[in-house]
């Protein structure tokens, strides 16, 4: 089964007439890391953000674990599609611990068992003394692996990641992307993540999509 | 009526209505009014009143604007582009005159420059000059102008020089660069740049002058909205009062359209994301030295010399006026405040997030509707207000009956309370609270609801867990700017308010309309003492400091 089904997904901004994506589809497998590459403006974070809910496409269908998401009559909306996702600046609620940010998408799940689990995520991102501290004590490399944290905890389906080192300076990137391929074959876990750059599919991708002009190619 | 001839027993005549219990009378009338139709006085006020009212609105608009253009862009661009003797100390002390409403100072000029006033008489008993009392008249459409743009400038330089530290800096260092003179620099690049941010200042300023009811009745200038409250307190016709508003519209949605069109262009300031800061150059000699010189003249003439002369008269008349009725105004002032703040802030929340649920055209639309409140003169406010109460009374009729409320045939009973007073502030202070939290929300950006929603939150849970203690600052400002903003208000709370409640605003303008202007002083003062916290704050907001 897939992760992710698009089926011939456009989208055009309301009250706007530039289609920003057109007839786009594509899938991702279980276990799966794929790259979408593109130049910027070609509408990569957008797909990221029609598979996350956070958009509604135009036309076309979407579909998470077998199970339509978003089409002509279907929309659910983010909270409930199990689908995580580390933004480009990683988002961390400022007036919030490491622990809580964490904790924060763990609602579901006994009160009794959130605790260990953040435990576990901070050792998975290798930040075991860093969850009583705020966001704004960490660098960027830590902030990152926060987040990353946050969004693998509640164990979403999928992982979506729009440039997830953008922020970062080249000597953290290589350490990083290294982690980064460790933690998610750990953790088992698809994952969809937007880049420019053709190192960072090399290094992290079993395979890799390209974004030109709005379609794919 | 004439020409708005400043005669103290015309004067006195138009305001005699307002006095006792007229204004309770005046509710009943305009139920008649409303049910006769079209007021048999409006072709006397079409006649004699209309054409002046009309123009004299928008003279005053128009010169206002103007004047507060220049003066509040020009000591933006002074204060942001360089730095002279005690120019950080007027970085914000720019911001004061807001502390002083426009009613306040015009009472307080006028005075002192009248005959008995402070400045003839030092002129006459320690120079020995007696000069032609023409020379002292405040109380014309000069003095108004001269009012309004000393007492309302600071919104077009906060704004202005906010905009100009922020967004300018690249492109003026680039014209110096390209051999561009200071002169040159500010009339080619920086005024073209800036215009839109200007012209959201300016126009504020010229809702501010239509609906301006105190200053304008008190120098005996017929306008729009003087016209109304004679029409409505002095004939007690509601309908010819409603069409005058209707005029008083077409100038309000007159000055939309203009800001639109100022504003059309705004693209341009948004080309590079982000900007640099503006780097002061320092002026020295002479030139710093005059900017020193006007900066003070201006402070002197629109914060320091009216507030210690409003200082000196409470001196002369605490005693007087502050005793245990002061205290129930006082209790009044705040009570009445209190609670249209709190609904505004809750309600401002609700907007706030709705808009960002639907988003489109439907979402544009509905924080427009809420913020158009601001735009709208005080007296159609309250005519709109009344109108919609005495039609609820209607409606609720047989409920007062079942609970032997009122008297009569038709009870009013809303319409005679204190709560028409409390909507009509919701309806025209909302855009205050609603704009200081949308600031807010458009500081956090969207980034932190997603990330919520995604970590599988619904709309009510994002909102309270992780949106709410983000706005908190914003929050707090907008409540704080709401309450200021009420507690300043004249001309609503003189046409809604119940029989015998009194505010502090109306307290000053009943003196200063009794010709009382040294006991006016001290209500004065408690309204600029409490002014000062929302000039506080505004200064924090307009340099994007964490409130």
């Amino acid at each position: 089964m897939k992760v992710v089904e698009m089926h011939r997904v456009s989208f055009t901004y309301a009250g706007s007439s530039d289609l920003i994506l057109q007839d786009v589809s594509l899938d991702v497998g279980q276990g799966e890391i794929v790259g979408l590459l593109g130049p910027s403006g070609s509408g990569k974070s957008t797909l990221l953000r029609l598979i996350a809910g956070l958009e509604a496409p135009t036309a076309g269908r979407i579909a998470v674990c077998g199970k339509t998401v978003a089409d002509r009559t279907t929309f659910v909306p983010p909270e409930s599609r199990g689908i995580g996702m580390v933004f480009q600046d990683y988002a961390l609620f400022p007036h919030m611990t490491v622990a809580r940010n964490i904790e924060f998408g763990l609602h579901r799940i006994p009160r009794g068992e959130r605790k260990q689990r953040v435990r576990q995520m901070l050792e998975l991102v290798q930040l075991p003394e860093y969850g009583s501290r705020y966001p704004h004590e960490l660098s960027g490399g830590q902030q990152q692996r926060v987040a990353l944290a946050r969004a693998l905890a509640p164990k979403p389906s999928l992982l979506l990641m729009d440039e997830p080192f953008s922020n970062l300076d080249a000597a953290l990137k290589a350490d990083i992307r290294r982690e980064l391929r460790d933690i998610l074959r750990r953790a088992e876990m698809a994952c969809l993540f937007v880049t420019h750059d053709r190192e960072d599919v090399e290094a992290i991708c079993d395979r890799s999509i390209t974004i030109d002009a709005k379609v794919l190619v | 009526m004439g020409k708005g001839h400043p005669k103290a027993n015309e004067r006195l005549d138009d305001l005699q209505p307002y006095r006792g219990s007229s204004n309770f009378a005046a509710r009943f009338f305009i139920l008649v009014s409303l049910a006769q139709g079209p007021g048999e006085n409006w072709s006397h006020i079409k006649q004699y009143v209309l054409k002046d009212a009309v123009m004299q609105s928008a003279w005053l608009a128009l010169l206002t604007g103007l004047f507060t253009t220049g003066l509040g862009v020009g000591l933006a661009w002074l204060t942001a582009a360089y730095d002279f003797p005690l120019s950080r100390l007027f970085r914000w002390a720019f911001a004061l005159p807001l502390a002083i409403p426009p009613y306040i100072a015009a009472y307080t000029y006028s005075a002192m420059l009248g005959y008995t006033g402070v400045v003839q008489t030092t002129l006459r008993n320690t120079f020995g000059l007696q000069l032609s009392q023409g020379w002292f008249n405040i109380m014309s459409v000069q003095g108004a102008v001269f009012i309004f743009t000393m007492f309302l400038f600071p919104y077009v330089y906060l704004i202005a020089r906010a905009f100009l530290e922020s967004q300018t800096g690249a492109y003026v260092e680039n014209a110096r660069l390209l051999g561009r003179g200071p002169w040159s620099v500010f009339w080619l690049v920086v005024l073209p740049i800036s215009r839109p941010a200007i012209a959201g200042g300016v126009i504020l300023v010229c809702f501010e002058v239509l609906g301006d009811y105190g200053v304008v009745s008190y120098f005996g200038i017929s306008t729009i909205s003087t016209a109304i409250f004679k029409t409505w307190f002095g004939m007690y016709d509601i309908a010819s009062a409603s069409r005058l508003a209707a005029w008083l519209m077409i100038g309000v949605l007159g000055l939309f359209l203009l800001e639109r069109q100022l504003r059309r262009q705004r693209r341009y300031s948004a080309t590079s994301g982000k900007s640099r800061p503006l780097v002061r150059r320092r002026l020295r000699g002479a030139g710093g030295a005059a900017a020193c010189m006007f900066g003070a003249v201006v402070m002197l003439v629109s914060f320091v010399i009216p507030v210690a002369q409003l200082v000196v008269w409470a001196t002369w008349t605490a005693d007087e006026v502050w005793h245990e009725g002061f205290y129930r105004i006082i209790g009044d002032t705040v009570a009445v405040a209190i609670v249209p703040t709190a609904l505004t802030m809750v309600a401002a929340a609700i907007v706030a997030v709705s808009v960002r649920q639907f988003g489109g055209i439907f979402g544009y639309m509905l924080a427009k509707a809420v913020t158009a409140g601001y735009s709208i003169p005080g007296a159609i406010i309250a005519i709109g207000v009344l109108a919609v109460f005495i039609k609820l009374d209607g409606w609720l009729a047989p409920v007062y009956a079942a609970l032997s409320l009122g008297t009569g045939e038709a009870p009013l009973v809303l319409s005679l309370s204190i709560v028409m007073l409390v909507a009509a502030y919701v309806v025209r202070f909302m855009a205050t609270g609603y704009n200081a939290l949308e600031a807010g929300f458009e500081k956090i950006g969207p980034q932190y609801a997603e990330a919520s929603r995604l970590l599988g939150r619904g709309r009510t849970q994002t909102f309270l867990r992780v949106e709410l203690p983000l706005l908190k600052g914003a929050l707090l400002s907008g409540t704080v700017l709401t309450f200021v903003e009420i507690v300043k208000e004249l001309p609503l709370a003189l046409l809604l308010r119940p029989f015998n409640f009194q505010t502090l605003a109306t307290k000053t303008y009943q003196y200063a309309s009794d010709e009382r202007i040294h006991e006016a002083s001290v209500p004065a003062l408690c309204i600029v003492v409490v002014s000062l916290a929302s000039v506080y704050l505004l200064n924090r907001i307009e340099r994007g400091m964490e409130v």
